[in-house]
C-alpha cells in the first residue's frame, strides 16, 4: 500500500467572513480558517500559488491565494462565472468547505530581495498580487520601491477597497489606480493598463509581475519591453482550464508544461518558448 | 524457466490466484478486454492485441477517488490482494512504465510525494506483470519503431512464450523469480523448447514493417509547430477521441462529482484532448478550441513533450488508434508525414 | 470508376467547386480515408467501392463548419444516405444548397469491418476479394468465402435509397429497383421478445459503452455547437460509463436524432466496443415512419418532422 499523502483528498476549512467585493454581487472574498490545527502546521505557501476549492457535489476550481502567508488563514476571492463558482457564492459564514493545496509555484520572491518591484495588475487577477503586495509589506525592508498600477473596468470593480485606501496612504508603495472610462467623482487615473504603464514609465532595471485579463496581459507586455525591462525579470501567472491541479490529468497542458505544476508563474524569457502560452 | 502443459494452464493460474486478482485478456461484449478472471478457461489466448487496453487495470476508465456524507470523507479501499496481469504484451508491458512515471514516479518534482498517485500505486506497486511474447503480431503493430519487439522482456515480471502445447515461463524480474520458484508442478524446459522459442521469435519478427528512424521525429516537431502541415494532418480528423480511449498510453482524466445532496462521491473519469470542452473555460476562451490545435496536441504529447519532460516517446506502437480510428487515420503515416515534411522556413534540422 | 474521375476533373477545372470531398484508399484493407481533393492531380486518388464506408457529409457541419467557411463551393461524393443528409442540413437551415454540389454515386452496400471481423472469428483480414454474391477473406494463414451480403452494414441490406435522392451530378447506373426486405424486421423480432428479455438485452449492449462519444461526434445529424452531455450547469447526465448513464445518453441522442437520423449507420461503424446502437435509432425511425408518415432527408422540400432541438437549446421535452 502507498503511504504517500493522498494530494486528492481536500482538508476541511470554515468560512469566516465573506465580503461583497462590489455592487452587482458577482465578486466575493472569504476568509477561511484550518479546522484540524495538523492541516494548518502542513499548509506551508508563497505568494503566487493556487488551491482547488470544493463543493462536494459540484466539483472543484482553482482559485489564487489572496492572502499572504504572514496572515492567518486563507483568503480568496471567486468571481461567479459557472457551476462551482456560482456554488461558492451561496456559501454562508460558519460553512466547511474544501481546500487543496497549495498548488503550483510562486512569485520568484527569492530573487526579488533587495529589488525595485513593479506590480501590473487588472480587475480581480489582483488576487494573487495582493498576496504579494502584503507579504513585501510585511518584510518590507528585504525590497526597494514598491509600484503599484493596478486597472478596474469602474471604480466598483476593484477589488480590497479598503486596503486600497490604507496604502494610498502610506508612502513606502506608490499606487496607480485607473479605471477604463471617466466616472463622476473618480479623482485617480482613467485609462487602460497598458496605456498607464506607458505614461508611468517604471525603471526598467526593477522586476515587473503582471497579472491580469489575457487582453491586458498581451498588450501590457510589449509596453514592458519597450520600456526595457529583461525578460527574464517580467513575470506573470497564467490561467488554463484545471483538474487535478497535480500534472497527471492533461488538462492545463501548454507545450510540454503544465500550468499547474511548472506554473502558474512564469518568466516571460520561459514563455516566449512555448508555443501556445498566450 | 517453467514449462506448464496448456491442458494445466489452470493448476498455475489457480496457484497465482491464492496470491493474486488475476487479470487476462477475456470476452467483453464482442471485444477483447482485460478483465478479473475466475478461472483460466476465461482467457482469451488467441488474441495478439485487446481491443481495449489493460491501461483499465490500474487507471480505470472511472474510479472513486472518495465517498463523502455526514461522517466525512471516506476513501475506498482495496482488497488486500495485489494484482497480477496475464497476457501482456510488451507493448502495453511499456505503456505501463510510462503511465508510472506520470502516476507513480513523479520524478520530475522536487517534492516528491505529493504528486504521487495513490490510486495508481495502491493497484500498480506490488502487481506482477506477465509479458506474453506475440508469436502473431498484426499488421497495424509497429513496436519495432520504438525498440519495441514481440518478444521483448523489458517490465516484465515473468516472460511467457506458448510454444504451442505448452507456455515457458521465465522469471525476469526479482519478483517474478521468486514467484516462479515457489511454483514446483512445472516441467524443465530443454534444448529443443529453446530452438522452438528462437523459431517463433524469428517468424514473428518477420512480420514486422521496417523500422522507421524515429529519433529524429523530437527535433523535427520542435520546428513544425507553425507548420500547415497541421492543416493537412487533422483535416479528416472528426475528434472523436476514441484513438486516445484505446490507447494504452493516454492518460488524460476529467474529475467529476456524483450524488444527491450530502451523500456522494467524487470519481475521475478518461478524459480526451481530442475534445472541444476538455480545455474551455468559464470564460468561453478556449486555447484548443480548433480541431488542427487538438490534433496536433495529441501528436505533439506523445512525439515531442513528453519526451521533454521524461526522455521518452509517448507511444508503444500498439496499433490500437490505427485501428479504431473511423476516418483512417493513420499515425504511423502522420510519423512518415512529419519526418519527410520540408519545413517551408528552409531551416536546418 | 473513370466516370468518376473526369466528372470530377470537369468540375474542378472549370472552378465549379473549390475542393471535392470523397474518398481514397486507406491504410488498411477494407479501409477507405476521407480525402480533400482540391487540384486535377489529386483526382486520381479518387475511389468508391465497397469499402467507403463514411459519411463524407459530416465534415460540412460542427467543428467541421470550418470547412464550409474555408471554400466557398464544396462538391461532395454521396451514396445514397450520404445525399440523405445533405437534404435534412439543407431543411434544417444548416447549409445552403447551392453551396455544395453533390456526385451521387449508385450504392451497392459497404462493408461494416466488425461484421468482416466476426465472420472470420477475430483473424486478422489482409486482403479480400469479390465474387460477383462472394467475398474471399484472405488472412495470414488463412482464405474463406462468405456471402457478400454477410459482410454489408446492416443498413445497407434494408437500404430504400441506394440512389442518391438528390444529386447534381450522377455517376454510374442507377439501382432504381432496389428489392427491399422488410426494414424493421429487426426491430419486430425485437419486439417479439419479453420485456425482461428486451431489457436485459438493452443492458447487456449499453453496459459496454465507454462514453467516447464517437458515435456522436461521426453522426451528420450530430452537430449541435453543444451537445447536452458536455453542459455542466446544469448538469443534465451522469459522465460516468455506469450502464444506466450510458442509457440516458443514448436515449436522449436517439430522441435529438429522432426523424433526423438517415440510418447511415457510420455511428455503429465508429464505436469502438461494436454497441448494437442501431436497436434504438431503428426504433425510433420505424415509430416516425408509422406516426408521421416521415424518413428523414428523403424530400429537400419537406419540413422536418421534429424541428431542430439543437436551435433552441436546453429543451424541455427531456424533463417532460
Ligand atoms: C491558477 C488559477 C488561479 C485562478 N484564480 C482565480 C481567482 O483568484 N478568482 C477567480 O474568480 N477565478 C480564478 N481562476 C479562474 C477560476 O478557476 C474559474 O473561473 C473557475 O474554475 C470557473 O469554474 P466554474 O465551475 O464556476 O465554471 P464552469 O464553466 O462551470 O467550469 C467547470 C469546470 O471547469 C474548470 N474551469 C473552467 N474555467 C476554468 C478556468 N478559467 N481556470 C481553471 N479551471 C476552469 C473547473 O474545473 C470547473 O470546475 C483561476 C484559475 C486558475 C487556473
Ligand atoms: S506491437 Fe509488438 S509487442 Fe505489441 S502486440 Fe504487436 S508485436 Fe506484440
Ligand atoms: S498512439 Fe496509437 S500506436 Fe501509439 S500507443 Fe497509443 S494506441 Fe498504440
Ligand atoms: S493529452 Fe491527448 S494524447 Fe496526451 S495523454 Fe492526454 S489524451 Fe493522450
Ligand atoms: S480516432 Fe481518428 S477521428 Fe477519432 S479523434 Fe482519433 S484521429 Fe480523430
Ligand atoms: S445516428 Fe448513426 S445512423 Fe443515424 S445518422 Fe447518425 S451516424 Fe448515421
Ligand atoms: S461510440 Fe460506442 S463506446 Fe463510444 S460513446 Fe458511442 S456507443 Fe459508447
Ligand atoms: S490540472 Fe491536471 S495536469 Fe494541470
Amino acid at each position: 500500500m502507498c503511504n504517500c499523502d493522498n494530494t486528492y483528498i481536500p482538508i476541511p476549512m470554515k468560512v469566516e467572513k465573506i465580503v461583497i467585493d462590489n455592487p452587482d454581487r458577482s465578486l466575493r472574498t472569504y476568509d477561511l480558517s484550518f479546522v484540524n490545527e495538523e492541516d494548518e502546521n502542513k499548509f506551508k505557501y508563497m505568494p503566487g500559488q493556487f488551491c482547488e476549492f470544493s463543493i462536494l457535489g459540484k466539483g472543484e476550481s482553482p482559485f489564487g491565494i489572496a492572502s499572504s502567508p504572514t496572515e492567518e488563514g486563507l483568503k480568496f476571492t471567486v468571481s461567479r462565472t459557472g457551476s462551482v463558482t456560482n456554488e461558492i457564492h451561496y456559501l454562508e459564514e460558519g460553512d466547511i468547505v474544501g481546500i487543496r493545496g497549495p498548488m503550483g509555484n510562486w512569485y520568484p520572491l527569492e530573487k526579488l530581495k533587495g529589488q525595485d518591484v513593479v506590480i501590473v495588475g487588472g480587475g480581480f487577477a489582483f488576487t494573487t498580487l495582493r498576496s504579494m503586495i502584503v507579504y513585501m509589506l510585511e518584510n518590507r525592508d528585504d525590497y526597494g520601491k514598491i509600484t503599484v498600477i493596478y486597472g478596474a473596468r469602474h471604480p466598483d470593480l476593484f477589488i480590497y477597497k479598503e486596503e486600497l485606501k490604507i496604502w494610498d496612504k502610506r508612502d513606502d508603495i506608490i499606487l496607480h489606480l485607473t479605471v477604463d472610462k471617466p466616472v463622476k467623482g473618480w479623482d485617480k487615473l482613467c485609462g487602460f493598463v497598458p496605456a498607464i504603464t506607458k505614461d508611468v514609465k517604471p525603471d526598467p532595471t526593477s522586476w515587473c509581475i503582471v497579472c491580469g485579463p489575457p487582453i491586458m496581459i498581451k498588450f501590457t507586455l510589449p509596453v514592458l519591453l519597450e520600456i526595457g525591462f529583461a525578460h527574464d525579470k517580467i513575470y506573470t501567472s497564467l490561467e488554463r482550464r484545471m483538474k487535478c491541479g497535480i500534472g497527471k490529468c492533461g488538462r492545463c497542458g501548454i507545450g510540454s508544461k503544465y500550468v499547474c505544476i511548472d506554473g502558474p508563474v512564469f518568466s516571460y524569457e520561459e514563455l516566449k518558448k512555448i508555443p501556445d502560452a498566450f | 524457466m517453467v514449462k506448464i502443459k496448456k491442458t494445466e494452464l489452470n493448476e498455475f493460474i489457480e496457484f497465482l490466484m491464492k496470491d493474486y486478482d488475476v487479470y487476462s485478456p477475456a470476452d467483453v461484449g464482442k471485444k477483447a478486454a482485460f478483465k478479473k478472471i475466475k478461472s483460466a478457461f476465461e482467457i482469451k489466448h488467441a488474441i495478439t492485441n485487446t481491443h481495449l487496453s489493460p491501461k483499465d487495470v490500474f487507471f480505470p476508465q472511472s474510479e472513486v477517488l472518495f465517498q463523502y456524507s455526514d461522517d466525512g470523507l471516506k476513501v475506498p479501499k482495496r482488497e488486500e490482494k495485489a494484482i497480477a496481469v496475464w497476457g501482456m504484451r510488451n507493448c502495453d508491458t511499456s505503456s505501463l512504465l510510462m503511465l508510472n512515471k506520470v502516476f507513480g514516479d513523479a520524478h520530475q518534482m522536487p517534492d516528491k510525494d505529493m504528486y504521487k498517485d495513490p490510486y495508481w500505486k495502491m493497484k500498480y506497486d506490488n502487481c506482477l506483470i506477465f509479458n506474453q511474447a506475440c508469436n502473431e503480431p498484426l499488421s497495424t503493430c509497429f513496436c519495432n519503431w520504438f525498440e519495441g519487439n514481440p518478444f521483448a522482456k523489458k517490465g516484465a515480471d515473468i516472460f511467457v512464450v506458448d510454444t504451442g502445447d505448452h507456455f515457458i515461463l521465465e522469471g525476469i524480474s526479482d519478483k517474478g523469480k521468486t514467484f516462479l520458484s515457489k511454483y514446483k508442478a512445472g516441467e524443465e524446459t530443454t534444448k529443443v523448447d529453446l530452438n522452438k522459442i528462437a523459431k517463433l521469435k524469428e517468424t514473428a519478427e518477420s512480420y514486422l514493417p521496417d523500422v522507421v528512424d524515429i529519433k529524429p521525429l523530437f527535433n523535427k516537431m520542435n520546428k513544425i509547430w507553425d507548420e500547415p502541415i497541421w492543416e493537412e494532418i487533422s483535416a479528416k480528423c472528426i475528434n472523436c477521441g476514441a484513438c486516445t480511449f484505446v490507447c494504452p498510453t493516454c492518460h488524460c482524466f476529467d474529475v467529476s462529482d456524483e450524488g444527491k445532496g450530502k451523500k456522494g462521491q467524487r470519481i475521475r473519469l478518461w478524459d480526451s484532448c481530442m475534445f472541444q470542452i476538455f480545455t474551455r473555460e468559464a470564460s468561453g476562451h478556449n486555447p484548443r478550441g480548433l480541431s488542427t490545435q487538438r490534433v496536433r496536441q495529441r501528436i505533439m504529447h506523445k512525439y515531442n513533450y513528453f519526451m521533454d519532460n521524461y526522455e521518452q516517446y509517448l507511444c508503444t506502437g500498439c496499433g490500437r488508434c490505427v485501428q479504431v480510428c473511423p476516418v483512417n487515420l493513420d499515425i504511423r503515416e502522420v510519423i512518415k508525414k512529419v519526418l519527410d515534411y520540408k519545413l517551408s522556413k528552409n531551416e536546418e534540422i | 470508376m473513370q466516370q468518376l474521375v473526369k466528372k470530377v476533373k470537369e468540375i474542378i477545372k472549370n472552378k465549379e467547386v473549390d475542393v471535392v470531398i470523397g474518398w481514397g484508399r486507406g491504410s488498411l484493407p477494407f479501409s477507405a480515408t476521407p480525402i480533400f481533393v482540391e487540384t486535377e492531380k489529386d483526382v486520381e486518388k479518387l475511389i468508391f467501392d465497397e469499402t467507403c464506408r463514411n459519411n463524407l457529409t459530416t465534415y460540412l457541419t460542427k467543428d467541421k463548419r470550418r470547412i464550409s467557411k474555408e471554400y466557398k463551393k464544396i462538391g461532395i461524393i454521396v451514396k445514397g444516405c450520404d445525399s440523405r443528409s445533405v437534404v435534412l442540413y439543407t431543411v434544417e437551415n444548416q447549409i445552403k444548397r447551392e453551396n455544395v454540389v453533390l456526385i451521387g454515386v449508385p450504392c451497392n452496400g459497404v462493408f461494416e469491418k466488425k461484421k468482416l471481423s466476426q465472420l472470420v472469428e477475430g483473424k486478422e483480414i489482409l486482403d479480400f476479394q469479390i465474387d460477383v454474391d462472394n467475398i474471399i477473406i484472405k488472412g495470414r494463414n488463412f482464405e474463406q468465402t462468405h456471402p457478400l451480403k454477410d459482410a454489408l452494414c446492416d443498413p445497407c441490406l434494408t437500404c430504400q435509397y441506394p440512389d442518391a435522392p438528390e444529386y447534381d451530378y450522377f455517376i454510374g447506373t442507377p439501382r432504381k429497383d432496389v428489392n427491399v426486405p422488410d426494414a424493421y424486421k429487426m426491430i419486430n423480432d425485437f419486439g417479439e421478445k419479453s420485456a425482461e428479455e428486451r431489457w436485459a438485452y438493452i443492458q447487456e449492449e449499453y453496459s459496454k459503452c465507454i462514453r467516447c462519444y464517437a458515435c456522436r461526434n461521426i453522426c451528420p445529424s450530430c452537430y449541435c455547437p453543444e451537445c447536452f452531455v458536455d453542459q455542466n450547469d446544469p448538469q443534465w447526465i451522469g459522465k460516468t460509463p455506469e450502464v444506466t448513464d450510458s442509457i440516458i445518453f443514448h436515449l436522449i441522442r436517439n430522441l435529438h436524432v429522432a426523424g433526423r437520423c438517415v440510418d447511415c449507420g457510420a455511428c455503429v461503424s465508429a464505436c469502438p466496443v461494436d454497441l448494437d446502437l442501431r436497436i434504438m435509432s431503428k426504433k425510433v425511425e420505424k415509430e416516425i415512419k408509422e406516426r408521421f408518415d416521415y424518413t428523414a432527408g428523403t424530400d429537400i422540400n419537406e419540413k422536418p418532422a421534429m424541428a431542430s432541438y439543437c436551435e433552441n437549446e436546453k429543451q424541455d421535452f427531456i424533463m417532460g
